[in-house]
């Protein structure tokens, strides 16, 4: 049986793309087992699960603790706002003592970009990224991918722009590679200041204008602005963010062609998507959330059948 | 002191000696006969060692040992002794302690910490108070008390009245001024150079634009003030360019690079290694390339380790809660010569000795001693087997370097590694 090449995910840039299939074939199967009327399999009864979150999360969070349960694994959860080096613990520490408590995998999440890749050189767990700081957030650009592919059939060949705060967002990072791994063009759009200065060396290409941007793409992935990271104003308003890379049924419509709506959440309607836009057929948004419980089950599932060897 | 050393091949441009093989007399601290073949007159103690070459004492203009206050990193008398073993007969050591070295008392000890020893230790003063950026140390009365230059270390004076205030100041006793190359508010929140790496692994980057607009801002006060003005590590392009340029317009303007800004360039972080995180950051191979065209051409005063030792609590952490800094001391001439010829090394080891008040020595005849004794051709890979100092953060940690130290022969005692 096929397996992956990885130990843990920490990032979508240490996959490869055989990798990427089998998530999603993985996924495939797990999607139909959610919609049966008894959601649940018993793969996993004798793993244990931690998740911890260092940072705030509601959904990311809920999707992982539903897909580890449809698995039947145990699964405990650690909550705290506040990074352990804060409370006098160090990260490797506080893990170590969940650890010592006989749990074999740790998803988290984490305000320090590479806080997972640290940590995976240290505990003897299999770690699962559910974000670190502005580095990655592998999931969500799986579960990206994984709608993309279910809506238009291939992820290759595809354009895909992703719009608003680039500078700060780890699913911006995650679904560059992820896309790019897969064969599609990406794009990202948003004002300067929000667009890392040395971004293009990605192979991505830049475009500070939303009108042009959607008349390229396929599929545009709005991203909230993420104030709370945000050290300085990197725009004079929302207002004037609004104006200029907030999406309208106005401009949909002004399109020759029917583009997907996609947005990772929490949205902020009539900020960077209007609500007419985001609960028309064209958003796939709903869509997005179901299958992350099926892509994080195909991930746990499958990095689990590594500890098990 | 008598000794007689036999065999030594001589590397120093200033001495008639140079690039021949010979054997050494030194009476009384002195040395007396340069020659093949001395006989050794009266059972001095002899230095035969494997493919020994001599040098005038190395010089490092820019070293923390921690001690007062941070101690578990490492202290003054281990610090010293590090550097002996490292070849290196004189240290400025950087005010980068707990309490801050910003008083005459506070330079009178870590003077006296040094009383007496191998390795002669120069005292950098605080610029400001508590390195605080806003009213100015002491600075005459550290002077008198033996401090050679006066920096807030890794700390920018961000008010550009206070540095050409301090310039002025300065002036009255030709005290050397040092500035930080780094204007805050640009790099901001910045961990390591922005570039692609930094793009990748989404953590904040401090563009070598916040380097080149102080190093800009310091040369036009200096042009404005004169006075004596020193830029330690400087790390990108422009920066060579502009000091080139302020040089060209006889600018009294000294700076420095740190030996791994030579040798690494940023996408060494690519998995979060804490032991890369320095300041100024790793740049691109762009950056790297210039730096040491413009260590060759002169422009760059002075090669330094940089050397800062940083206990493992302060490193095994999440790479935005690390400390800046690696040790370098141990790995300073190997490193350089995997980057340059045995001459140039050494004439970079030895180079802005008087920018910090310290006198020029050669190895020739009447001269007092002051040598490093070394083998430059030994190839091995750096491991902690090599470290010294206390703390352990060492950037060159499995590279492969060529070039060890015997030892040190200076302050009329002799100092060799087993």
């Amino acid at each position: 049986m096929s397996e992956l090449s990885v130990n843990h995910l920490l990032g979508i840039k240490y996959l490869n793309k055989k990798d990427i299939q089998l998530i999603f074939e993985t996924a495939d199967h797990f999607k139909e087992v959610i919609n049966r009327p008894i959601k649940k399999v018993p793969s996993l009864r004798d793993i244990t699960i931690a998740n911890l979150f260092f940072e705030n999360s509601t959904r990311t969070k809920l999707s992982f603790e539903l897909a580890e349960k449809r698995l039947s694994a145990d699964v405990i959860n650690f909550s705290s706002a506040q990074s352990s080096v804060k409370k006098g613990e160090t990260l490797i520490d506080t893990v170590n003592n969940i650890l010592s408590m006989k749990v074999d995998m740790v998803v988290m999440r984490h305000p320090n970009p590479g806080a997972g890749v640290f940590l995976s050189k240290h505990v003897k767990a299999s770690i699962i990224n559910a974000g670190d700081g502005a580095h990655e957030h592998p999931t969500q650009a799986l579960l990206d991918s994984y709608s993309i592919r279910e809506k238009l059939g291939e992820v290759a060949g595809k354009k895909v722009v992703i719009v608003g705060d680039i500078l700060h967002s780890r699913v911006a990072l995650s679904n560059i590679f992820a896309l790019q791994l897969q064969g599609a063009q990406v794009m990202v759009c948003g004002p300067k200041t929000l667009i890392p200065k040395y971004i293009d060396k990605l192979g991505v290409k830049v475009e500070t204008n939303l009108n042009k941007a959607l008349n390229w793409c396929d599929v545009a992935n709005m991203l909230r602005v993420q104030n709370e990271r945000m050290d300085i104003s990197y725009f004079p308003s929302t207002r004037e963010y609004t104006q200029q890379f907030g999406v309208n049924r106005e401009l949909l419509d002004s399109l020759d062609k029917e583009i997907t709506i996609m947005h990772p959440g929490p949205i902020n309607r009539g900020v960077e998507i209007t609500s007419d836009v985001a609960d028309s057929k064209q958003s796939i948004i709903l869509d997005q959330v179901q299958n992350g419980v099926a892509i994080r089950m195909a991930v746990i599932y499958l990095l689990a059948s590594k500890i098990k060897q | 002191m008598n000794i007689l050393i036999k065999s030594a091949t001589i590397i120093d441009s200033k001495s008639e000696f140079h690039n021949t093989t010979q054997d050494l007399l030194i009476e009384n601290g002195e040395i007396t006969k340069i020659a093949n073949n001395i006989k050794n007159p009266k059972n001095y103690q002899e230095i035969k060692l494997d493919n020994l070459h001599v040098s005038q004492g190395w010089f490092d203009s820019s070293v923390s040992f921690g001690e007062p206050g941070f101690e578990e990193r490492d202290t003054i008398e281990n610090g010293l002794k590090t550097a002996a073993s490292s070849g290196f007969t004189a240290v400025a050591l950087n005010a980068n302690t707990n309490p801050v070295i910003d008083s005459n008392s506070d330079v009178t000890f870590v003077n006296s910490r040094a009383y007496k020893k191998a390795v002669t230790l120069l005292p950098i003063g605080s610029l400001t108070v508590n390195s605080k950026g806003e009213d100015l140390a002491e600075l005459y009365d550290m002077n008198t008390a033996g401090a050679v230059a006066f920096y807030d270390y890794k700390k920018p004076i961000s008010n550009p009245n206070l540095m050409k205030i301090a310039l002025q100041y300065a002036s009255n006793f030709n005290g050397l001024v040092c500035s930080f190359p780094q204007e805050n508010k640009i790099s901001g929140h910045g961990v390591m150079n922005e570039n692609i790496t930094s793009t990748k692994l989404g953590l904040k980057g401090i563009p070598a634009l916040a380097e080149e607009l102080q190093i800009a801002r310091d040369l036009f006060l200096l042009e404005y003030t004169g006075g004596k003005l020193h830029i330690p590590t400087i790390s990108s392009v422009k920066s060579v360019e502009l000091i080139r340029d302020a040089k060209k317009k006889k600018l009294d303007v000294t700076c420095s690079v740190a030996i791994h800004n030579l040798y690494f360039t940023d996408s060494m972080l690519n998995d979060f290694n804490t032991h890369f995180k320095v300041l100024p950051p790793l740049r691109t191979q762009t950056d790297l390339d210039a730096l040491i065209e413009g260590v060759k051409d002169g422009t760059i005063d002075m090669v330094t380790s940089d050397h800062n030792p940083i206990d493992v609590e302060q490193k095994k952490v999440e790479f935005d809660h690390a400390e800046y800094g690696t040790i370098g001391l141990e790995s300073a001439f190997g490193a350089l010569q995997t980057i340059f010829t045995l001459k140039k090394t050494i004439d970079i080891l030895t180079k802005g000795k008087t920018r910090f008040g310290l006198e020029n020595t050669s190895i020739n005849i009447d001269e007092k001693l002051n040598m490093t004794l070394f083998n430059p051709d030994t190839k091995y890979t750096f491991s902690k087997s090599d470290i010294i100092s206390k703390s352990k953060n060492a950037i060159f940690e499995n590279e492969t370097l060529k070039g060890k130290v015997y030892g040190i022969i200076s302050n009329n005692k002799v100092a060799l590694n087993n």
